[in-house]
């Protein structure tokens, strides 16, 4: 098939925003490493250049680097056990190699786990490392979403802590027409990637996950900024007349199938390629959707991020079932794979019960496949493939008997 | 109960804890409150004239749990799914989870979905311990606590309720604090197996009956004075697992100069401090804990904080007994180790509740971890 011409773009952008990286203290600009959760707006309007270590773990993961890293992190005493995109970060810091040069020094690391607590943990590590200064935004979890004054004081609180902190970090007042005006651009960013998304739900899609998780750097990375909002800009338009045009992502789109978690990095290709040999096109995503309601208002972001975090980010089960069922129906899915992900506890310890509600409302089966986003150690793809192929068994009989 | 063996009552109550909770349900028609490890306020529960029992997953064989939770999953929550399953917590009236890291709100999630009917809390544990106002978060919360414990009891707390609750509890840790200390003096009477038999069942029984029959124990045993001290170690952990433990370190000759595990000393070193406001006297606490490892502070005091309460307990070595599975003391480690072994404290990490540990094993590499700080000593 015709492959996504605006995907030639993401090997420039990468390199750039790496350079950018590693030359950003040149420039006058400090480095803060950030989880996908942070206020990456404020950043901005102070200069502090937004570095992503998990972005890099997955550079490493699709480089095929991991497991030599993730074995350095493990002779440091890392167990096993843990996530792999903090042992290949581990490990690339111990080997000094890595595909993007490594990192930069930060001047602040901050993270919110409303992703989750791991990153808590990995960041401690990082802060000792190089001795610089740790925010943890606390993000309290209330099992079921509902409302939690307390807990919004709490979280609203932290970030009007976090901005003195970046104040006395850079020594610059946060500017808040350049926080709005990074707010603006991460709303366009976000807006046009919602776009991509929900060209997926075309038949044929234009897109599979696959080339979404790829076509993620951006806005994972540089939400806020011009560049991904030119590049989304140049994908969603692509996608829109290929959708207009009938054409798919794949040649015969027998199945649509629905991802859920973190990919399995390493895989990519080998997965994409046995999914499309059996006429399977996996067309949406629980990960790429998470991208998609980052953006906040501009009058009161504050307020905003508290909200998000408590009730968006914090990803509560009934949430997350609602969300399937309602993509079942928007994509007019045919079935759901579910990555058990051995290093994303966060996300995959609800996945058995998460399968099981889905099902059971929506009648549409799912398959569970133990695997791991960065450690090709932790799985085996012999398994990973019968498994699937099982499963597109399953969905041809349910289509013959029709 | 054995009226002649002050140990007797204690043993009770572990041969089968949730037996012996149905049996105090039967004769008070009270309600029993199941909660995970750590950091509950047992006088939260107390106070709304309910039993607090501990539930700890650990040593539990994992079968059933398996098909709703993954393999990846540590044993002390996939133990306490598995109990469920099994039937276990029948006399549970209701179940409070700790949201102490990832596993314990997955856990929140999926109780919920496979026991409907057993109410359960999700307590909203705060994880910036150094914030001013994770303090008045923590207050919202006991207070949220207290008022969903009165619609399961049935009685509301009084303020009152809550201050003899305070007083009782921390008068309980007091005595505790100071079976710690005749252990040290006299570990061949009060040996770790005696010592943390009396940790385990106080989260498991009444605390005034707890109290009563400590009053029964050898207080006045003379201090060991022999050749062949026992070495004196530190424990950093979340639970002491596999359950021989103790008798191993009892035979091998060691004594606990201090730990950190949430069913060890880290439950009875701090007491609410005296405050007109008896939550706020148990917000205190709690911020005035060795943290959990699940919580966040500044990071090299995670670290040197170790390294200082190791040396003070005056231990000769540390030993990490750490969950398999746990990722938030799994991180730790590398730096903990390197700083205590900096500072002349030699460590061994013991991964446990892996399912594939003997304990043969764990023998093994304790007599030698003996035979090492041993050598250094003399």
């Amino acid at each position: 098939m015709e492959p996504i011409q605006s995907l030639k773009q993401l090997k420039q952008i990468n390199i750039d925003y790496y350079a950018g990286a590693h030359t950003a203290k040149q420039s006058g600009k400090f480095v803060a490493y950030v989880n996908a959760f942070t206020p990456v707006e404020l950043l901005y309007a102070t200069d502090m250049y937004p570095v992503y270590p998990e972005n890099h773990a997955v550079i490493i993961g699709a480089r095929k680097l991991s497991s030599e890293m993730g074995a350095a992190a493990e002779a440091m005493g890392y167990s096993a056990d843990l996530c792999s995109y903090a042992r290949c970060d581990f490990g690339a810091i111990k080997t000094g190699r890595s595909p993007t040069w490594g990192l930069p020094k930060p001047d602040l690391l901050l993270i919110s786990n409303s992703q989750c607590g791991t990153l808590t943990k990995w960041f401690e590590v990082l802060s000792r490392l190089y001795d610089a200064p740790m925010v943890l935004l606390d993000v309290p979890h209330s099992s079921s979403g509902e409302p939690d004054p307390a807990a919004e004081a709490y979280l609203r609180d932290q970030l009007e802590d976090l901005v003195r902190v970046i104040e006395g970090i850079t020594g610059r007042s946060v500017d808040w027409d350049r926080v709005r005006e990074a707010i603006r651009k991460s709303k366009q960013a976000s807006d046009l990637w919602t776009r991509v998304l929900e060209a997926g739900m075309a038949r044929p899609a234009p897109i599979t996950v696959f080339d979404q998780f790829i076509s993620m750097a951006p806005i994972v990375a540089q939400r806020g900024t011009q560049v991904a909002v030119d590049f989304y800009e140049a994908l969603s338009s692509e996608l829109e007349s290929r959708v207009a045009q009938g054409v798919g992502a794949i040649g015969n789109e027998r199945f649509r199938l629905f991802w859920d978690n973190l990919p399995i990095w390493p895989e990519l290709r080998g997965l994409s390629q046995l999914l499309e040999g059996r006429g399977a096109n996996l067309v949406t995503s629980l990960y790429t959707w998470a991208w998609a309601q980052l953006s906040v208002g501009e009058a009161d972001p504050l307020t905003d991020w508290v909200r998000q975090y408590l009730y968006t980010a914090n990803l509560h089960f009934e949430y997350r079932v609602n969300r399937y069922v309602e993509m079942a129906e928007r994509y007019q899915l045919d079935g759901f794979v579910y990555h058990s992900n051995r290093s994303c506890k966060f996300v995959s310890q609800d996945i058995p019960e998460v399968r099981r509600a889905v099902t059971e409302i929506t009648g549409i089966p799912g398959v569970i496949l133990e695997a791991d986003h960065n450690d090709p150690r932790l799985y085996s793809m012999e398994s990973i493939e019968n498994q699937l192929n099982s499963f597109l068994d399953l969905l041809e009989s349910r289509r013959n008997k029709g | 109960m054995n009226n002649q063996d002050p140990w007797g009552p204690f043993e009770q109550v572990m041969k089968a804890p949730l037996e012996w909770a149905g049996t105090w349900k039967k004769k008070t028609s009270g309600c029993v409150i199941g909660h995970l490890l750590p950091d509950v306020p047992e006088e939260i529960i107390h106070a709304a004239s309910a039993l607090p029992t501990a539930l700890e997953g650990a040593g539990v064989g994992i079968s059933r749990a398996r098909a709703h939770i993954p393999s990846y999953t540590c044993n002390h929550a996939s133990g306490v799914v598995e109990l469920g399953l099994q039937g276990a917590l029948a006399v549970l009236d209701a179940v409070v989870i700790p949201y102490v890291c990832d596993t314990t709100r997955n856990l929140g999630h999926v109780w919920n979905r496979l026991f409907p009917a057993l109410p359960s809390e999700f307590l909203r544990l705060p994880k910036r311990l150094d914030f001013p106002s994770a303090r008045d978060y923590l207050h919202a919360e006991y207070t949220r606590l207290t008022e969903s414990l009165a619609r399961i009891t049935g009685h509301k707390a009084s303020e009152n309720d809550l201050q003899a609750a305070v007083n009782l509890y921390n008068s309980s840790r007091a005595q505790l604090r100071h079976a710690f200390l005749k252990h040290r003096e006299a570990p061949r009477v009060w040996t770790a197996s005696r010592l943390f038999l009396l940790t385990a069942s106080a989260l498991r029984c009444p605390r005034e009956d707890h109290l009563e029959w400590m009053k029964a124990l050898p207080w006045d045993a003379k201090p060991d004075h022999s050749d062949n001290p026992p070495v004196p170690i530190y424990v950093k952990g979340k639970v002491w697992d596999p359950p021989q433990i103790f008798r191993i370190l009892d035979e091998l000759g060691f004594v606990v100069a201090g730990d950190e595990t949430v069913t060890g000393f880290r439950s009875v070193a701090v007491d609410a401090p005296d405050r007109e406001d008896p939550v706020a006297a148990l917000v205190d606490r709690h911020f005035a804990m060795i943290p959990y490892v699940g919580y966040h502070i500044d990071p090299g005091r995670t670290i040197t904080g170790l390294v200082d309460r190791a040396r003070e307990s005056g231990a000769a070595g540390v030993v990490y007994l750490n969950p398999k599975f746990c990722e938030a003391a799994a991180f730790d480690v590398p730096d903990g180790r390197k700083a205590l072994e900096n500072a002349g404290t030699p460590c061994l990490v013991l991964e446990t509740s892996s399912g594939s540990s003997s304990e043969g094993q764990v023998r093994l590499r304790l007599e030698a971890f003996r035979e090492m700080i041993s050598s250094e000593l003399l």
